[in-house]
């Protein structure tokens, strides 16, 4: 028997491919979001007073960050509705991209605010900048730009992860891939193409991610 | 942190290694004949994980069901062992055809376009392929899908089924396999699922009395598969079924697990070759 | 739950663990290689590493199976289904500790390696005796981490159809109808083997930081 590649199902199917993109970016952008809120709320209810509460938001990121995302979306997806909370796969799948990005968010988010030491707040207050002022330069700045590569780096990590979505059945990209692979049986061709787009997709994030960098986040040149 | 950052040019590397990926591919693979599997003194069958009766993985890890006996007595005819290897639905043929497994006994229903991409043998199974809702649902025709949330295995002849007959813009949930689409139906993420004969009897022992088949789109036989032009390994399945069909042993294998009378099974199938021409 | 679908639950366990010592075991052998070659200052190996690691940092996991699981058997490979899957684990592991370590080899401070040249030590061995040892010490929290990620990653292989602890737990809820408490198990199973490794990671995470500070 002879194996001989035939790509003509993946060029048949570009349209609903390059379809299907988009519903992989619209969950990862979800996700993102989600993880955004999920990680700055997070770090401000980590130093609550309240001690029930730091100790939930550290068990949460233990909890989720030391079990696989395929459990996770499993669970919401299957066992939450006998607990009578259904969701769609779309939302079911930015859910749990957003926890799941999320307990990372919040580690790499304390890492930052971590890293602008007491000293030179008051030494911007000493030289007499307003408050506002030493704030948004001295601690949104320099926080924001130490954690701005684990972040996106992490982003693209949690854009990669949507693909597993594809086992509840949401609307993304590999399911689209699995539909025309069990029309076509050309297992290796549709992956192998598909894994082609990922790469195209995050190196589009990448790129953005890194105009942003560069624009908002880069150290003065003097 | 785990994961550094990339570089974008370096992406670009990457892009142009995948291309070149497919350049190494290109050798043909090997085809089996029987002779072969008696020399190697192990027959591997492809067979479903997950699908009681036909094929399944009990508790104890061990495979069974219909298809498990129906291969092992394939693998006793022909002198060697065997070894079972669990597939998921969508995976089933792909893993035939890139040489994975020797031979099919997967609950492989006779289709037109699955036989353009393996060798059927003879049929040994007969199933049917329904809807299965629980019975407060009303659903009494082909149109009244339109409102459900359907949810089947990804690849499986279901999954063709519903696709045809359910209207336009139907809501079809593709699962990876058997127990994703029922736990679906069970966990209410689904209103009906498309199923085969046995999926009431699965999905009643959980919530018992609750659900009932609504439609039913085809009869269908099913077949162990080979690879395309293989010959040899086609003939012997095609006797070695012949044989078990007159012998009374599928009788009996049918009794164990079916629980009905083993059918007649039809002499063709429309658009399915049972020998490699 | 019975005690017989907990031991097939037990049995998928196994195999996890199995596949995250194998990915970690070979990967970690090829991801060495990989580190010194982007390391190298040879440009040819510098880009073709680089670009290895880029396509494995750029491609979900789930899709690297499936094109490893179907490409060897199309390279006329007849594998088992766990060595077609370990192997795709391996690539996986190498290109991401490839890159955990070239960062921690470039981390070792550039006058070690002038140092070493000017007592004339050659290449293996100024690699051996004083720069990898160093680099293994700073990578140490960030390769812990990425076995959790590994342990974790392995049960994607479920998807592929290998029966691991995920997908076992997918079988046993199906056969019992208790998808809460299956998951959970599973769930808590893959939490006891991936909470040490994540404390310890820290715990070496902060040492260092605080012997840096």
């Amino acid at each position: 028997m002879n194996y001989t590649l035939d790509f003509t199902p993946v060029i048949n199917g570009l349209p609903s491919l390059l379809a299907a993109c988009l519903g992989t970016l619209g969950l990862a952008v979800g996700g993102m979001v989600l993880a955004i809120i999920i990680g700055i709320g997070g770090v401000i209810l980590r130093d609550s007073p309240i001690r029930p509460v730091r100790w939930l938001v550290k068990a949460f990121v233990e909890l989720i960050r030391n079990t696989p995302f395929l459990v996770q979306i499993f669970f919401i997806y299957f066992a939450l509705p006998l607990a009578g909370l259904r969701l769609d796969p779309t939302p079911t799948a930015i859910i749990a991209l957003g926890i799941n990005g999320g307990a990372y968010a919040i580690e790499i988010i304390r890492g930052g605010v971590q890293s602008i030491s007491k000293g030179q707040v008051e030494a911007g207050l000493a030289l007499g900048l307003h408050k506002s002022q030493v704030f948004r330069l001295i601690v949104l700045k320099p926080a924001l730009r130490a954690i701005y590569p684990s972040l996106t780096s992490q982003f693209i990590l949690l854009t990669l992860t949507t693909s597993v979505a594809s086992a509840i059945a949401a609307y993304e990209l590999t399911s689209v891939a699995q539909r025309i692979e069990s029309d076509s049986f050309r297992s290796f061709e549709v992956y192998g193409a598909v894994t082609l787009f990922y790469l195209v997709m995050s190196w589009l994030l990448m790129s953005i991610f890194g105009l942003i960098q560069s624009r908002y986040f880069s150290y003065p040149v003097k | 942190m785990t994961h550094s950052t990339l570089s974008r040019r370096h992406v670009l590397l990457g892009a142009s290694a995948a291309l070149a990926a497919p350049a190494l591919l290109t050798r043909p693979a090997l085809a089996i004949t029987p002779a072969e599997i008696k020399s190697r003194g192990k027959l591997v069958i492809g067979i479903q994980g997950d699908n009681p009766p036909f094929g399944f993985v009990n508790t104890s890890g061990k495979q069974e069901g219909l298809d498990a006996d129906v291969g092992e007595l394939f693998a006793r005819e022909l002198g060697v062992t065997v070894e079972f290897v669990p597939l998921a639905v969508a995976n089933r043929i792909p893993a035939l055809t890139a040489g994975r497994v020797d031979i099919l006994f997967a609950t492989m229903a006779m289709l037109p376009e699955r036989a353009k991409a393996v060798q059927f043998s003879k049929p040994y199974v007969a199933n049917y392929i329904t809807l299965v809702a629980p019975k407060a649902t009303l659903v009494k025709a082909n149109a009244d899908m339109g409102k459900l949330a359907i949810g089947v295995p990804r690849a499986s002849v279901q999954d063709t089924q519903v696709t045809k007959n359910a209207p336009e813009g139907t809501t079809i949930r593709r699962f990876d396999d058997d127990a994703a689409t029922i736990q679906a139906l069970l966990s209410g993420q689904v209103q009906a699922v498309g199923g085969n004969m046995f999926y009431v009897q699965r999905l009643n022992a959980a919530k018992p009395d609750t659900f009932e088949d609504k439609l039913e789109f085809t009869r269908l036989y099913n077949g162990a598969c080979t690879r395309l032009g293989e010959k040899e390994i086609n003939a012997a399945a095609n006797a070695f079924i012949d044989k078990i069909v007159a012998n009374g042993e599928l009788a009996k294998i049918y009794a164990k697990w079916i629980k009905v009378p083993m059918p007649t099974f039809p002499a063709s199938v429309e658009g399915v070759s049972f020998t490699v021409s | 739950m019975g005690l017989n679908e907990f031991i097939f639950l037990l049995v998928g366990l196994k195999w996890t663990v199995f596949l995250s010592a194998i990915g970690f075991a070979c990967g970690g052998i090829t991801g060495l290689g990989v580190a010194l070659a982007r390391t190298s200052g040879i440009p040819v190996l510098e880009r073709v590493t680089a670009g290895y690691i880029a396509l494995f940092q750029g491609t979900p996991l789930l899709m690297q199976l499936f094109v490893v699981y179907y490409g060897l058997a199309l390279m006329g490979l007849r594998l088992d289904a766990w060595v077609a899957v370990a192997i795709g684990f391996t690539l996986h592991a190498s290109a991401y500790l490839g890159e955990i370590w070239r960062g921690a080899i470039e981390a070792v401070p550039r006058g070690q390696t002038e140092a070493a040249k000017a007592l004339s030590l050659k290449y293996v061995s100024r690699m051996k005796d004083v720069i990898l040892p160093q680099a293994l010490r700073i990578s140490l929290p960030a390769t812990i981490g990425f076995l959790v990620q590994l342990i974790k990653g392995t049960s994607l292989a479920a998807i592929v159809g290998f029966t691991e602890l995920a997908r076992a737990g997918s079988i046993v809820s199906n056969q019992i109808f208790e998808p809460l408490t299956v998951f959970g198990i599973v769930g808590a199973l893959y939490f006891a083997m991936c909470w040490p490794l994540s404390l310890y990671g820290a715990h070496l995470e902060s040492r260092f930081a605080a012997a840096t500070r």
